[in-house]
């Protein structure tokens, strides 16, 4: 995987489809808050003329600033894949295609970002929360929790003395499994 | 009613291969699997031995009214307890009703 700069994205992937590289095959995006506070796009492309590995380049955005140029320009089929990761990673592709793909025009927030939480799930019953051999929860244990709902000490029942969650904290808890013992 | 070929119509529970063990439940994304079950004292152990205790399924129920079939229960389920069947889930009228109890032997 090639690390390409943001302002050279455009140039980077035209470089590609002249070296022969010239079927597009997919891009996405992944978020990599926890680790560094980026987004990052993948794009692989594919030489069905000769013998060659797929290429595959990537480039990191800002997650508060995601903002690259588009190559709907070299490769039209591209257009989905900049929609889908558009509206689910609230990345916007400069020069693109804006409409939206999959989810409906009222929807508002990015479903994908690791930050994003499924507030309609904090109050509802977790069926995962049970040990085996438990026919109820027993209270007073390190439950498991569920993927998706942070714990209500960093969203939802916050000291309201406390400053506002950042992204990364509300990640960091919303990622299932048993809470880790916190440091105050 | 079966269409006799496999397919992906309905989820089915293999219930001598589960083992409560609750990974299905907790994989699910639409959080559709809710299963009960208790310990109890393991039989035919060698004498002297220590006492071990396994778990022991209660009831297993599916809401169809939210399962969307995605499978990963079945991908999951380390046990190959669960597996695609070519049965139609039972109508019903109210949400309530599609709630498919697969076992149910209360103590």
């Amino acid at each position: 995987m090639t690390d390409v700069p943001l302002e050279g994205w455009l140039d980077a992937v035209e470089a590609l489809q002249a070296e022969g590289f010239d079927y597009f095959d997919w891009l996405g995006c992944v978020d990599e808050i926890g680790r560094r506070d980026c987004l990052r796009i993948v794009l692989v492309v594919r030489s069905l003329s000769r013998q060659a590995e797929p290429r595959t380049l990537s480039c990191s955005l800002p997650r508060d600033n995601a903002r690259l140029d588009t190559v709907q320009g070299v490769f039209a089929g591209a257009a989905w894949h900049e929609r889908e990761a558009a509206e689910l990673f609230g990345v916007e592709f400069v020069g693109g295609e804006r409409r939206r793909l999959l989810l409906n025009p009222e929807f508002e927030g990015t479903p994908l970002r690791k930050d994003e939480v499924l507030a309609a799930r904090t109050g509802l019953y977790w069926p995962g929360a049970k040990e085996p051999g438990e026919s109820d929860v027993s209270p007073g244990r390190r439950r498991l929790e569920p993927p998706g709902v942070p714990e209500p000490a960093v969203w939802g029942d916050r000291d309201a003395s406390q400053p506002a969650p950042g992204p990364a904290e509300v990640a960091d808890s919303a990622v299932g499994g048993r809470p880790r013992r916190r440091r105050t | 009613m079966s269409t006799g070929e496999e397919s992906h119509r309905s989820i089915r529970l293999i219930e001598p291969a589960c083992t409560s063990c609750m990974i299905c439940a907790r994989e699910c994304p639409t959080w559709c699997i809710s299963i009960d079950s208790h310990a109890e004292a393991m039989k035919g152990l060698p004498s002297g031995s220590r006492q071990r205790t396994e778990n022991v399924l209660d009831r297993f129920a599916i809401d169809w009214s939210l399962c969307m079939y995605c499978g990963i229960c079945i991908e999951e389920c380390p046990y190959d307890a669960l597996e695609w069947v070519g049965d139609l889930t039972e109508p019903g009228f109210v949400a309530e009703s599609l709630v498919e109890v697969m076992v149910a032997q209360r103590r």
